[in-house]
């Protein structure tokens, strides 16, 4: 894809067009990219804030109305609600419950059940359930 | 997969199963030196639809459901069983396919059969998706 990059004097000015036949994943990421959604989710830790880089995140799960995100090693809580999280995160994370936003990367593999759900397994050993309503998103953001 | 989906998918695989169904009991009674003649009056092909159809309104009892213990899973799956098997008898009564005990039976012989071939093409449905999901997720996961 041709690239211009022209120089302006004020930041009013300054901002991206993207022209394109189709949305692609790739064009998803890079809007995500120049919309800076690709920095981090800002977490509780201790006293303090830690930003979770988005891609360090397996996933974040609601839990009694608190959000917790998870990475390979640490849990950490964050103010931000799902709804406001989905839109804040790349592309390649999916909504795969009422309770819980996925990060597709993570996942190693997934196992069709019974009613209709797949039981996925994540890239450090976890399982985590994908409702049956979220299987077709899935399938979509990986362009099934 | 959406709820709709389901049950229209379901429909066709039930209506085509009754008939199938059909077709091996007039095979048989052709073979046993039957005449295996099918004289149908004009509303019997909509009757099986419609049998078809309200046979797969009871998945819905299957389908809401975030996360199901085995135990919960399983009475549900029973009491599908056993609603399907009640929508069945019902529509064969009203529909005029039984008329004793005798020619109900063949009718019970064939429900448990096509019950048992709904779920083994549900499932190899659900089978072929996990295996286009795994090959997908194979391209954009991350290395750990």
């Amino acid at each position: 894809m041709k690239v211009d990059v022209r120089k302006v004097v004020s930041t009013e000015e300054e901002g991206a067009e993207i022209r394109a036949m189709e949305i692609t994943e790739e064009i998803q990421e890079a809007i995500g990219l120049l919309e800076n959604r690709r920095g981090g989710i800002p977490c509780a830790e201790g006293s303090g804030t830690v930003v979770c880089r988005t891609d360090e995140i397996y996933y974040i799960e609601s839990v009694d109305k608190r959000t917790y995100v998870y990475t390979k090693e640490h849990c950490y809580e964050t103010k931000f609600r799902l709804y406001e999280l989905e839109d804040m995160l790349p592309f390649h994370y999916l909504r795969c419950s009422k309770a819980m936003i996925v990060n597709i990367r993570k996942i190693r593999s997934v196992k069709a059940d019974l009613n209709a759900r797949m039981t996925a397994e994540l890239l450090n050993g976890e399982q985590i359930v994908i409702s049956r309503s979220y299987v077709k998103d899935l399938k979509r953001k990986l362009g099934l | 997969m959406t709820k709709a989906k389901i049950l229209f998918q379901q429909t066709v695989l039930i209506s085509a199963a009754i008939l199938f169904g059909i077709g091996v009991l007039k095979l048989t009674e052709k073979a046993l030196g039957g005449d295996g003649v099918i004289v149908w009056p004009w509303y019997v092909p909509l009757s099986i639809v419609l049998t078809g159809f309200l046979c797969s309104l009871p998945t819905l009892l299957l389908l809401d459901q975030e996360r199901p213990g085995r135990r919960e899973f399983l009475i549900r799956l029973a009491l599908q069983f056993l609603s399907t098997g009640g929508v069945v008898s019902l529509c064969g009564y009203l529909f005029g396919w039984y008329d004793s005990w005798r020619s109900y039976l063949p009718i019970a012989v064939m429900y448990v059969l096509i019950y048992g071939f709904v779920w083994a093409a549900m499932f190899w449905l659900n089978k072929k998706d996990e295996k286009k999901i795994n090959e997908a997720l194979k391209e954009i996961q991350d290395r750990e």
